[in-house]
């Protein structure tokens, strides 16, 4: 069992989050040109390392979060809640 | 127009003799109405216990923890109280609260809630009719949820009072645990549509502590 520290719930096993992704700051979507818009949607830089995701606690506060992971040891050094849009997922009772 | 029904001469319906509201959890014999829900009047006197209470008032607020509301709510994320009209108010997220009351008041606190939350944005929801509501009694609980949560139930971690969401039985259920005159109690809410399964997938991990059904209870909340 790998377990992700959810900055709201605490240690969860990894199967209560879905994998959403590295973390890439979004060029601006009003003058960004395709090359770096179709890099942001679709590169991933996929270390064997370190790496800055997003996960999605959807079995426990559903909330974003970003994680600090290392891809080859799967060791996680840090989380933290995602801020902003987005950080909220949907009006799940 | 429906034989359980009539219009009086004000326009209301009045609700004849049938039953308004079905749980999702099949009712054991004998059944009977309780403020238009079918529910089951059997009593069990086993040691672990399994019943079904989702037609108790289950109301969602969705707020800013530093809103007006959050501080009339007054419980923090990941735990729960009794208001002082004996609801249970439970910290069910970070900025998510689930209010439960006695069958049949959730338009009276949903209008309490939109009341103190004022003008500040803040979504308070009946979700009465989309969540199914078990609770869980007897010195074997822990044990029984140990089975199929992941969560350590521990009296240093899940205290009485202590609330959390997690996978049990793998459905998402917002647990709460509320002990009973000194036994460990511990209530378990999920969607609707995994009612049933919650309830049966409960009754066969108490299998081994012969777990009962217990039918709907005489204090509600
Ligand atoms: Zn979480």
């Amino acid at each position: 069992m790998i377990l992700i520290p959810c900055p709201h719930c605490g240690d969860r096993n990894s199967s209560e989050f879905t994998y959403a992704g590295e973390v890439h700051s979004r060029p601006s979507p009003g003058d960004a040109r395709q090359g770096p818009w179709r890099d942001y949607l679709y590169g991933k830089d996929n270390p064997a390392g370190w790496t800055e995701e997003r996960w999605f606690h959807g079995s426990g506060c559903g909330k974003y979060l970003r994680a600090e992971r290392h891809t080859v040891t799967n060791e996680i050094r840090a989380t933290r809640p995602e801020v902003g849009a987005g950080a909220s997922s949907r009006t799940r009772p | 127009m429906p034989e359980t029904s009539s219009t009086n001469t004000a326009g209301a319906v009045e609700v004849g003799d049938g039953p308004v509201a079905r749980s999702p959890i099949r009712p054991l014999p004998p059944v009977r109405l309780h403020a238009g829900w079918e529910v089951s009047g059997r009593r069990s006197e086993a040691a672990l216990q399994l019943a079904d209470l989702s037609p108790l008032a289950k109301v969602h607020v969705r707020t800013s923890p530093t809103s007006a509301l959050a501080s009339f709510l007054e419980v923090g994320f990941g735990r729960s109280a009794r208001d002082e009209g004996g609801r249970l108010v439970v910290g069910a997220g970070p900025d998510s609260w689930t209010v439960i009351g006695r069958t049949g008041t959730a338009s009276e606190i949903v209008a309490s809630l939109q009341a103190a939350a004022g003008a500040e944005p803040a979504s308070v929801i009946d979700t009465t009719h989309g969540r199914a509501l078990v609770r869980l009694t007897g010195s074997d609980a822990r044990r029984l949820l140990e089975k199929v949560c992941a969560i350590d139930f521990d009296d240093a971690v899940t205290p009485d009072g202590a609330t959390f969401t997690s996978s049990v039985a793998r459905v998402v259920t917002e647990v709460v645990r509320d002990d009973l005159d000194g036994l460990p109690s511990y209530l378990l809410a999920c969607e609707r549509s995994s009612g049933q399964y919650l309830f049966d997938s409960l009754l066969d991990a108490g299998n081994e502590f012969t777990v009962e059904i217990d039918g709907f209870p005489e204090k509600e909340i």
